[in-house]
C-alpha cells in the first residue's frame, strides 16, 4: 500500500495524532510508513467486515425481495454466519491459474482491483475526526483512485484468456469511462455548494440546526435531489452494479471477466464490488445526507461517546444506500450495453449540465444577495 | 398502465423528456413492488425442518399391501420402463415371497402399475423424498416379509395335511376297493 | 457458417446498430452449458465486437429417441413420455397425444372429461408461460418477476397434485378420457386461483413487462415479419407476436373449444414494431388471462357424469389406419401422427414439435443484433430443449 504513503504523509488526521504520540525529532517518514500500516490495517479489517456484511445482507434482502428467505442455517439466527462460511471456504479452495491463462496479468488484476478501492477510503470521513487523511480534493482524489479498479478488470479479461472474459473487460472499460463524466459532474452541485472538495469540510458544514442542515434540507434542495439521483444513477454504472453490470452480466457473459477466478482470488473481486458500494454510499451520504450529522448528536459533543456515535451514525447512513442499490439490483433488468452509452452521454451528461449551469447561477447568486 | 384488457392502441411514442419520465416512474413503480414484498412474509418454507404436506393421491414412493397380492405380475406388464420386478413361490394358495422390487432409477412415478392391478394391492404413498449414497439402495424392496410367516406356515401345513389325508384316504379307498376286489375273486 | 448470416433490408423501427470500424470477428459458442439457452442449446455465434455477424444453432445434446420409443411400447404406456418432450406443458402434451390416439380409435370422450381436459390444458398453459414470462425477465436481467411468477406457479402445481398426485409430469389425460375424476372441493380451488391470477397478473405487468429498460431491451428487437413467420412455420405466440391472427384452438376446435367465449391475442407492436420480442412476450402476458377466462366458463359449464369411455381400457388395439391431431400448445402446434397396424404397438409415430420449428428461424434473426439480444431474442423463442431434440 505504499501508494497511501505520500497522502497520509501530507494529511492531517492519523499522522498529527501519531506525531503527538512519538517525541519530537522522529523522522517524518517514520511517522508516515507507520501511518500508512495502521491506515492499511484498519480500512483492511473494515472492508473485510464490511464485505461479510454486505453478502449477507444482499441475500437477505434478494430472499425477501423474492418472497423467500436467503439463508438460514449457518449460525443460527437468519443465516449471520454464512457469510464467514463461504469467507472461510473461498480461502481454502484451490488456487487455480488457467494454463493459458496471462499468468502475471492473471495474477495482479484481483489485488489491483481490490488496492484500488483500499485507496480510496483513505479520504473518507467516518466521523469529525476518524480520516485517515483529509485532503482538499477528498473527492477527486477518491473518483480517481476508484477508476484504477477498471485497469485490474481490464487485466483480468484479458488475462483470464476467454471470450467472455474478454468482453465483461470491454464493456467495463466502456462504461466506467463513459459514466466517470456524469459522476464528476453530479458531485459539482454539493461541491459548489460546500465550496470544497473536501468531504470531511462538508460534513462540518451540514452540522447546523440540530445536525439536520443536510445539502438535501438546504435551500438548494432542488438542485440537491434531481444531482443525487444523477449521482446515484452514475455510481450505479461506476461500481457495476444492476441494472449496469454488464461486466459481470450472468445471463448474456456467463460470469464476465471473472469467469476463470475462484478461490481467493474471487473473493477479492467480490470484496471491492461491496467496497466500491460502500465508498460510493459514502460520498453520497457525506455530500447530500449530512455525513456524521444527525439530530440530538451534538449534544453529546465532548463526550467519549460522541466519535463512536458518529461513526455509527455516518456508517448507518451509508449502509442504508447500500441498501438502495440492493434493492434497486433485485427490481430492474440489464440495460444493453449501446444503452448504457446513450443514457450516459445523452441523457445523465446533458442533465449534469443543466444542473451545473443552474446551480452556478444560484450559488452565485445567493453569495451576491447576501454579500458573501 | 396496466389494465387487464387488452390495450387498443400501441403507445410506442417516444420522445426524450417521455423516457426519462418513463424510467423514472416505471422504476419507482417497481420498487414500491419489491419494497411492499420485502416485508411480506416468505412464501418459501425452511424444507428439511418444515414439510408442506402431500395430497392423498400424490404419486410417491409405491406400497404394496402383500397380503393381498396374488402375484399376476400386471403391474410388472404394464410398467412402461419395466422397473418392477417380483419372484414368488406358490404353495397351493399361499405366495411364498421371494422380492417385489421397483428399481426408482428407472420409475417415473406416472401410476400406470396401479391401474391394471386385479386387487386393488399396489398404490403409490406420499413419501418423496429419494435420497441415497448408492446407486444400488434405490432399488427398493416392497414386501414386508419374506418367505412364509407362521400364519401362512399352519395353514400351508395344513392345507399340505388335508391334501395328505385326502391321498392317503383315497390310497385307502383305492387299498380298499382293491382288498374288496381280491375278496371278490 | 457464412451462409447463415443473412443480409436483408432494414424493417420499419429496426434499428441496426451501424459499424464504423470494423475488426476481427470472433467466434464464441453460447452453451450448451450457458444461463441463456434454457437448457443445453449450443448457438455458435460469430460476432464483431458486441455485434453478431452470424449465428447457428446446434441441437440434440438432449435428444433421447422419444419417438422410437413410442414404436416400442403400448399405445397406453407411451403417455408419460409425452410428459418429457415439453416438461412445462405436460397436460398438454396428454392432450395432444391422447386426442391423436382417440382418433385412431375413432371415440370422443364424456362431456365432463372434455371440460375438466380444457380447464387442465388452459391452467398448465398458465402454468408454461409464467415460466416463460419470468424466465424471460432472467434472459433479460431482471431476476425477482422469476420468483413472482413461480410463486403462482406453485399454486397451480398444487392444483394438479390434488388432482393427478404429480407436479411436473402428469400423464393424467390419457386416451379414452381422464385417469381419475376431480376431487372434492378441487374446483373450488381453481376458482380460487383464477380470481388470485388477475391481481397478480398486473404485478408480472408493473414489475417487469411495463418497465421501461424492458421496453427497450426487447422492443424493436428480433422483428420477424408476418410472412417471414408463416413461411419458417412457426406456431403459437412466436406467429401471433407477429400478427398473424392463427389460433388451433379456435380456427380447428377440438374439445369443447367452440362452446368457449375467448379472444386470440395478436402481436400488435404496443411498444415498438409488431413482431418484436416485446410483443411476443406480450401476447403470452394476455394469453394468460384469456385462459384464466376460459377456466372461468369450463367451471360454469361443467356438466357431471362420467370421465372414461366405456369401450376403452388399458390395452388399446386401435384399428389399421394413421391419424394427425395437432393442438394449440402453450408454445405452438404440437402435433402427432400416429400409424397403427392394428397391434397393442405404434406402427409409426412422429412429433411435430413447436419449439423446433420456431428455434430454426431465430438463428436468423441474430446477425444485426448485438450480444446481449441474443439472449433477449432466445428468451422470446421461449424453447424447451426437452421438446426441440425430444
Amino acid at each position: 500500500m505504499s501508494a497511501l504513503l505520500p497522502f497520509a504523509a501530507a494529511g492531517n488526521g492519523l499522522t498529527d495524532w501519531l506525531a503527538g504520540l512519538f517525541p519530537a525529532g522522529v523522522p517524518f517518514w517514520i511517522l508516515g510508513l507507520l501511518g500508512a500500516v495502521i491506515a492499511f490495517a484498519l480500512i483492511m479489517v473494515f472492508v473485510s467486515v464490511l464485505a461479510m456484511f454486505s453478502t449477507w445482507l444482499e441475500r437477505k434482502v434478494a430472499g425477501h425481495i423474492q418472497v423467500r428467505y436467503g439463508p438460514m442455517r449457518v449460525g443460527g439466527w437468519h443465516g449471520w454466519a454464512q457469510a464467514i462460511a463461504d469467507g472461510v471456504k473461498l480461502l481454502i479452495k484451490e488456487d487455480i491459474v488457467l494454463a493459458d491463462a496471462d499468468r502475471a496479468l492473471f495474477k495482479i488484476a484481483p489485488c489491483l482491483v481490490l488496492g484500488a478501492a483500499l485507496a480510496a477510503f483513505v479520504a473518507l470521513p467516518f466521523g469529525p475526526n476518524a480520516i485517515v487523511a483529509d485532503l482538499d480534493l477528498g473527492v477527486f482524489f477518491i473518483l480517481a483512485v476508484s477508476s484504477v479498479t477498471t485497469l485490474g478488470v481490464i487485466m483480468a479479461g484479458w488475462g483470464s484468456n476467454n471470450k467472455w472474459s474478454l468482453y465483461g473487460a470491454m464493456r467495463e472499460a466502456a462504461q466506467v469511462a463513459s459514466y466517470e463524466i456524469p459522476l464528476g459532474l453530479s458531485l459539482m452541485m454539493p461541491v459548489m455548494y460546500y465550496g470544497s472538495l473536501s468531504l470531511h469540510r462538508a460534513g462540518e458544514m451540514q452540522a447546523d440546526w440540530f445536525g439536520l442542515h443536510w445539502y438535501v434540507f438546504s435551500d438548494s434542495f432542488w438542485l440537491a435531489i434531481p444531482s443525487f439521483i444523477l449521482f446515484f444513477t452514475a455510481a450505479l454504472a461506476e461500481t457495476k452494479r444492476s441494472p449496469f453490470d454488464l461486466p459481470e452480466s450472468e445471463s448474456e457473459l456467463v460470469a464476465g471477466f471473472h469467469t476463470e477466478y475462484s478461490g481467493i482470488r474471487f473473493s477479492f473481486f467480490f470484496m471491492e464490488e461491496y467496497a466500491a458500494m460502500y465508498l460510493m454510499s459514502a460520498v453520497g451520504t457525506a455530500f447530500w445526507f449530512g455525513a456524521w450529522n444527525f439530530p440530538g448528536l451534538e449534544l453529546l459533543a465532548g463526550s467519549a461517546l460522541y466519535a463512536p456515535l458518529a461513526v455509527t451514525v455516518f456508517v448507518v447512513k451509508s449502509m442504508i444506500l447500500v441498501f438502495v442499490m440492493m434493492w434497486v439490483r433485485w427490481t430492474v433488468p440489464r440495460i444493453r450495453i449501446d444503452q448504457v452509452m446513450t443514457m450516459g452521454y445523452k441523457y445523465l451528461t446533458p442533465l449534469c449540465l443543466i444542473l451545473v449551469f443552474l446551480a452556478s447561477v444560484w450559488e452565485w447568486a445567493k453569495a451576491a444577495l447576501t454579500g458573501a | 398502465m396496466a389494465s387487464l384488457q387488452q390495450p387498443a392502441a400501441p403507445a410506442n411514442e417516444r420522445s426524450y423528456w417521455g423516457n426519462v419520465w418513463q424510467a423514472v416512474k416505471s422504476t419507482a413503480v417497481g420498487l414500491g413492488i419489491t419494497f411492499r414484498y420485502l416485508w411480506s412474509k416468505p412464501f418459501t418454507v425452511q424444507y428439511p425442518d418444515e414439510k408442506l404436506p402431500t395430497d392423498d393421491r400424490y404419486r410417491g414412493i409405491h406400497y404394496l399391501e402383500q397380503d393381498l397380492c396374488i402375484y399376476c405380475q400386471a403391474c410388472a406388464k404394464a410398467c412402461p420402463v419395466d422397473c418392477i420386478s417380483m419372484d414368488a413361490k406358490r404353495h397351493g394358495k399361499e405366495l411364498e415371497w421371494n422380492f417385489f422390487r421397483v428399481d426408482y432409477q428407472k420409475c417415473m412415478f406416472c401410476e400406470l402399475c396401479v391401474y391394471p392391478c386385479p386387487k386393488d394391492c399396489i398404490h403409490m404413498g406420499r413419501e418423496y423424498a429419494l435420497v441415497a449414497e448408492d446407486r444400488s439402495e434405490f432399488v427398493l424392496e416392497l414386501t414386508t416379509w419374506q418367505g412364509l410367516t407362521e400364519a401362512q406356515k399352519v395353514r400351508v401345513a395344513e392345507a399340505e395335511a388335508k391334501k395328505a389325508a385326502k391321498k392317503a384316504a383315497k390310497k385307502a379307498a383305492a387299498a380298499a376297493k382293491e382288498d374288496k376286489e381280491g375278496e371278490e375273486k | 457458417m457464412d451462409d447463415t448470416t443473412m443480409e436483408r433490408p432494414l424493417r420499419e423501427g429496426e434499428r441496426l446498430v451501424e459499424l464504423d470500424v470494423r475488426t476481427q470477428d470472433v467466434e464464441i459458442n453460447m452453451g450448451p452449458q450457458h444461463p441463456a439457452t434454457h437448457g443445453v442449446l449450443r448457438v455458435l455465434l460469430r460476432a464483431d465486437g458486441e455485434i453478431l455477424t452470424g449465428a447457428q444453432s446446434h441441437l440434440g445434446y438432449l435428444h433421447r429417441c422419444a419417438e422410437k420409443i413410442g414404436e416400442s411400447v403400448d399405445w397406453l404406456q407411451y403417455l408419460p413420455y409425452t410428459d418429457r418432450y415439453d416438461y412445462l406443458s405436460a397436460m398438454n402434451n396428454n392432450l395432444a397425444y391422447s386426442l391423436a390416439v382417440e382418433k385412431l380409435l375413432g371415440i370422443e370422450v364424456p362431456e365432463r372429461a372434455q371440460y375438466i381436459r380444457v380447464i387442465l390444458a388452459e391452467l398448465n398453459r398458465i402454468c408454461s408461460h409464467l415460466v416463460a414470462v419470468g424466465t424471460y425477465g432472467l434472459d433479460i436481467g431482471a431476476f425477482t418477476p422469476f420468483f413472482y411468477a413461480l410463486r403462482e406457479r406453485e399454486l397451480l402445481l398444487d392444483i394438479f397434485e390434488k388432482i393427478c398426485g404429480a407436479r411436473l409430469t402428469y400423464a393424467f389425460i390419457r386416451p379414452g378420457g381422464l385417469m381419475n375424476d376431480a376431487p372434492a372441493g378441487w374446483t373450488d380451488q381453481v376458482r380460487a386461483f383464477t380470481d388470485l391470477f388477475e391481481r397478480k397478473w398486473r404485478e408480472y405487468w408493473d414489475l417487469l413487462v411495463d418497465n421501461k429498460i424492458f421496453v427497450e431491451r426487447t422492443a424493436n428487437v428480433g422483428v420477424i415479419s408476418e410472412e417471414q413467420a408463416i413461411a419458417w412455420g412457426c406456431t403459437g405466440p412466436m406467429l401471433r407476436g407477429s400478427g398473424v391472427d392463427w389460433d388451433l384452438r379456435r380456427d380447428q376446435p377440438y374439445l369443447v373449444y367452440d362452446r368457449l367465449d375467448f379472444e386470440v391475442v395478436v402481436g400488435q407492436g404496443y411498444r415498438g414494431t409488431v413482431g418484436d420480442c416485446f410483443d411476443r412476450n406480450y401476447v403470452r402476458m394476455y394469453e394468460m388471462l384469456e385462459s384464466n377466462r376460459i377456466v372461468r366458463q369450463c367451471l360454469e359449464q361443467m356438466p357431471e357424469g362420467e370421465i372414461q369411455h366405456p369401450e376403452v381400457g388399458l390395452v388399446l388395439r386401435p384399428a389399421p389406419g394413421e391419424a394427425y391431431v395437432g393442438i394449440e400448445n402453450p408454445r405452438g402446434e404440437l402435433g402427432h401422427y400416429l400409424v397403427s397396424d392394428g397391434n397393442k404397438i405404434a406402427r409409426r409415430l412422429r412429433v411435430r414439435g413447436p419449439s423446433f420449428s420456431n428455434l430454426a428461424l431465430a438463428e436468423h434473426l441474430l446477425p444485426g443484433c448485438m450480444l446481449a439480444d441474443a439472449a433477449a431474442i432466445i428468451g422470446s423463442v421461449d424453447i424447451v430443449v426437452g421438446e426441440t431434440d425430444r
